[in-house]
């Protein structure tokens, strides 16, 4: 028996060290375009297209679920945007509270016969409304279909070559849309998705939809959470970017082209991981086609939104999470480790089957053997202090490092007091914020064989004043 | 001892991390005051600079912004705002002289410096301030590069911008140029200039510098070129077709309107929605009845454009009331309803 657990204990330590590493190998790929472009002139890279006539039109969607609080500062961020031309189309999927209401009163719509075209199939559609201060913000009433089906019935609707999809409690920056376009008009058609950096609002001043001033919550979970998105973003999505094997653009802020996502089949309404699931979808068929296109991430943080404040809702939106990733590769499974898919079958899919779905199964047997060599002798203790010591630096020391990356690159949090609490809390992490992490997330593979589909229940504060 | 030797490690990784901590705390608290010293530096030089931009009599600024430490810095923030808060409309000869004067020497330096972003930036400011002067040396540069990345796409707008006509022959030497960046550089360059250069890529054979021409005269509304327009709508290629129904939808002016008949029937559905949309936008009457026939077309596009067509007729209410109770097609009343209360076109800013 002891013999099975140091054997375990061997193949974590292994799996730690070499996780560590693929993130530290994913780092230096994206490393040196983040370096060299964080010292261009944002204005100046984006102010050609906020003027030019060619810079594609984009519709807005804005799929909403019990939003009442957020949903009109969300729009009225949208409005701000700069942006030669846009649409904004706000879907209502069944909200039980005056999430249409709102809508209706603050941007005096009435509704209107619209004959939708149904390129993908979604739940019925009680009514269209148009306001009559801003022809270009329409408001979807449907029935509740989840996320997924809110976003089809968007695309449904839209106008234009474009589509952006949003959460409803998203604040989107000034020139967020021309920074995320430009990949896309300077390609000339050869990037197909492009996905924006998400950071977290909590702690910023955020007023008139604008921020103000960026500045670090009091609260440590969100600033674990802060630290998270450092890792996820700077470490993994920017390199999986630039190898052109991103799985993941965030359902918070990204856009796509409309008629491939169409020929795609839309977003999945069979999975809480809509927005991974339809990137993955898109990648396996342009590489069924053998097609050149290009999915590719921003670095520059382009959207903010607000992050769960408690446990219990970091809780579901966590086990959510894990259970959309499982969806996603249980639903493509034969992309993993298959040459026909090239890198993304050979690296990406075996990266998030093994680093972002099983590692919470690796690092919670991690924790159970560390805990039985300490204190029940079912390994060596010597043993189980290397496993330790390797937990630290698997969950502390890399997440203090993208920490220091951040501020060598980005330096997006303007006081020295900002690193130093960031560096700091990021120590912590392995002991008390990643064994939850860890619970929650092997709960979401749990959850993913249950099968019981719902939309994120998180009781918003709104973010803006 | 294998303990020992994972404590080392993760000590000595630790140890790397403090000593990158620190070093970077220090240059944040060393940026932060260098930008405390520009900051305030602009403020100080605020007022003069406008004053003298009003009125260069007031040589005040000229004085203050040789006694500075940071005066290119502070300069290049000045004259960026000016140019940003004008909208490069109509460049003051005072930008020129001033970025001429203080900002040549560094700009040279920059554009031999291996920092990218700095050098990009570079480019971008030399258009904006309008610095004729670094002309020979951009044109010495693009003349010695053989790949068309972002650099030589922004270098080429910078040429441009300085109304330097030879980027275009520079820019051919390249394999499949971007049909926008032919129409960057018509944008840019002086009127007469762009004329000529309009000119002959539309009498020439290259298709993607004929497909910017065409779309530049839309966007600018150069209704001189219109003939020339019109000829390529017997172009055979379909591409061209479309590019030159788009401009003629933008320059809403047509001097034959039989010229867009045939394109109602065209097996191109692009076709059939841009003449839709032009026989609205020109307010041809006589393609009203065609428009009805649109109005059922397989395409949903389609649909959509003739159904907008009608909404610039002055009676164009009235018939959409008409056809949405009585088009034969489901989908064309479906749409014709649509229309009638629907107000199309996205915020435009």
């Amino acid at each position: 028996m002891n013999l099975f657990f140091l054997f375990l204990s061997y193949i974590i330590i292994a799996y730690m060290l070499l996780s560590s590493l693929s993130y530290i190998a994913l780092f230096l790929l994206a490393f040196r375009k983040v370096y060299r472009e964080s010292e261009l002139d944002p204005r100046e890279t984006t102010e050609d297209l906020a003027g030019n006539e060619r810079t594609f039109p984009v519709s807005i969607l804005v799929p909403a679920y019990n939003e009442e609080v957020g949903v009109v500062s969300t729009v009225r961020s949208l409005l701000a945007l700069e942006y030669p031309e846009k649409e904004i189309v706000v879907i209502d999927d069944g909200s039980k509270d005056q999430t249409s209401a709102r809508m209706i009163e603050e941007f005096q719509m009435t509704e209107i016969p619209f004959a939708v075209r149904t390129y993908l199939k979604t739940a019925d559609i009680k009514g269209i409304y148009q306001s009559s201060i801003f022809p270009y913000i329409r408001l979807i009433k449907k029935e509740n279909g989840g996320k997924a089906d809110a976003l089809n019935a968007g695309i449904n609707l839209s106008s234009y070559p474009y589509f952006c999809a949003i959460d409803g409690d998203s604040i989107l920056e000034n020139d967020a849309l021309l920074k995320t376009m430009k990949p896309i008009i300077e390609s000339d058609g050869q990037i197909i998705v492009t996905g924006g950096s998400v950071r977290i609002a909590n702690g910023s001043t955020i007023s008139r939809s604008k921020v103000e001033l960026i500045n670090l919550p009091t609260n440590p979970i969100v600033i674990m959470q802060i630290i998270e998105y450092f890792r996820a973003f700077l470490i993994g999505r920017l390199a999986l970017s630039r190898l052109n094997i991103l799985l993941i653009v965030s359902g918070a802020f990204g856009v796509f082209h409309k008629e491939r996502v169409i020929r795609a089949g839309g977003y999945n309404v069979k999975t809480v991981g809509e927005d991974m699931e339809l990137v993955v979808r898109l990648h396996r068929l342009l590489r069924e086609e053998k097609s050149k296109q290009r999915i590719e991430y921003i670095p520059d943080p382009v959207c903010w939104t607000e992050a769960p404040e408690s446990l219990d809702v970091l809780r579901s939106q966590r086990i959510r999470w894990q259970r959309g990733l499982f969806e996603t590769l249980w639903t493509h499974k034969k992309m993993i480790f298959n040459p026909s898919y090239g890198s993304v079958g050979l690296l990406s899919m075996p990266y998030f089957l093994f680093v972002e779905l099983l590692g919470a199964v690796f690092e919670l047997c991690g924790y159970f053997i560390i805990a039985g060599g300490f204190f029940f002798s079912l390994i060596d203790p010597k043993v189980a202090g290397i496993l330790f010591l390797v937990t630290i630096f698997y969950g502390s020391l890399i997440s203090a490092l993208a920490v220091l990356l951040e501020e060598l690159t980005l330096h997006k949090y303007p006081k020295v007091s900002h690193l130093v609490r960031l560096y700091g809390w990021a120590l912590t992490e392995t002991f008390w914020y990643r064994p939850f992490m860890i619970i929650w997330r092997v709960q979401g593979i749990i959850a993913a064989f249950r099968k019981k589909q719902h939309w994120g229940d998180m009781k918003r504060k709104g973010i803006s004043t | 001892m294998t303990l020992y030797f994972f404590l080392a490690l993760i000590m000595l990784l630790f140890l790397f991390q403090l000593v990158l901590l620190l070093y970077l705390t220090r240059r944040k608290k060393e940026r932060q005051r260098y930008e405390e010293e520009i900051e305030q530096q602009y403020i100080h030089l605020t007022e003069p600079f406008s004053s003298y931009i009003m009125d260069p009599s007031d040589v005040r600024f000229l004085y203050a912004i040789r006694t500075i430490s940071h005066k290119e810095v502070v300069l290049e923030r000045l004259l960026n705002g000016y140019v940003a808060f004008t909208k490069g409309a109509n460049i003051s000869p005072l930008v020129k002289q001033l970025s001429e004067e203080f900002l040549t020497d560094l700009y040279s330096q920059i554009l031999n410096q291996r920092n990218w972003a700095k050098r990009i930036n570079a480019l971008h400011y030399i258009e904006d301030f309008h610095m004729l002067s670094l002309s020979p040396m951009l044109l010495k540069k693009i003349i010695e590069t053989h790949k068309l990345d972002a650099e030589t796409q922004q270098l080429v707008r910078t040429l441009a911008s300085l109304n330097e006509t030879r980027v275009i022959a520079e820019l051919q030497r390249f394999p499949a140029v971007p049909s926008r960046l032919y129409v960057d550089i018509f944008g840019r360059l002086q009127k007469e200039s762009a004329s000529k250069e309009i000119e002959t890529a539309l009498k020439g054979t290259d298709a993607a510098l004929k497909h910017a021409a065409l779309v530049f005269i839309g966007q600018s509304g150069a209704l001189s070129f219109l003939p020339f327009v019109e000829q390529e709508l017997e172009n055979q290629q379909v591409e061209t077709r479309i590019q030159a129904l788009k401009t003629i939808f933008r320059l809403e002016y047509l001097s034959d309107p039989d010229l867009i008949e045939p394109f109602f029937e065209s097996s191109h559905w692009t076709e059939r929605m841009f003449a839709a949309r032009i026989a609205g936008i020109l307010q041809l009457s006589r393609y009203k009845k065609t428009l009805s026939t649109l109005l059922g077309d397989s395409v949903w596009w389609v649909r959509y454009s003739a159904a907008e067509a009608y909404t610039r007729f002055s009676d164009g209410d009235m018939l959409l009331a008409h056809l949405s109770e009585n088009h034969p097609d489901r989908y064309g009343r479906d749409m014709a309803a649509q229309w009638r209360t629907y107000r199309s076109g996205g915020a435009r800013t």
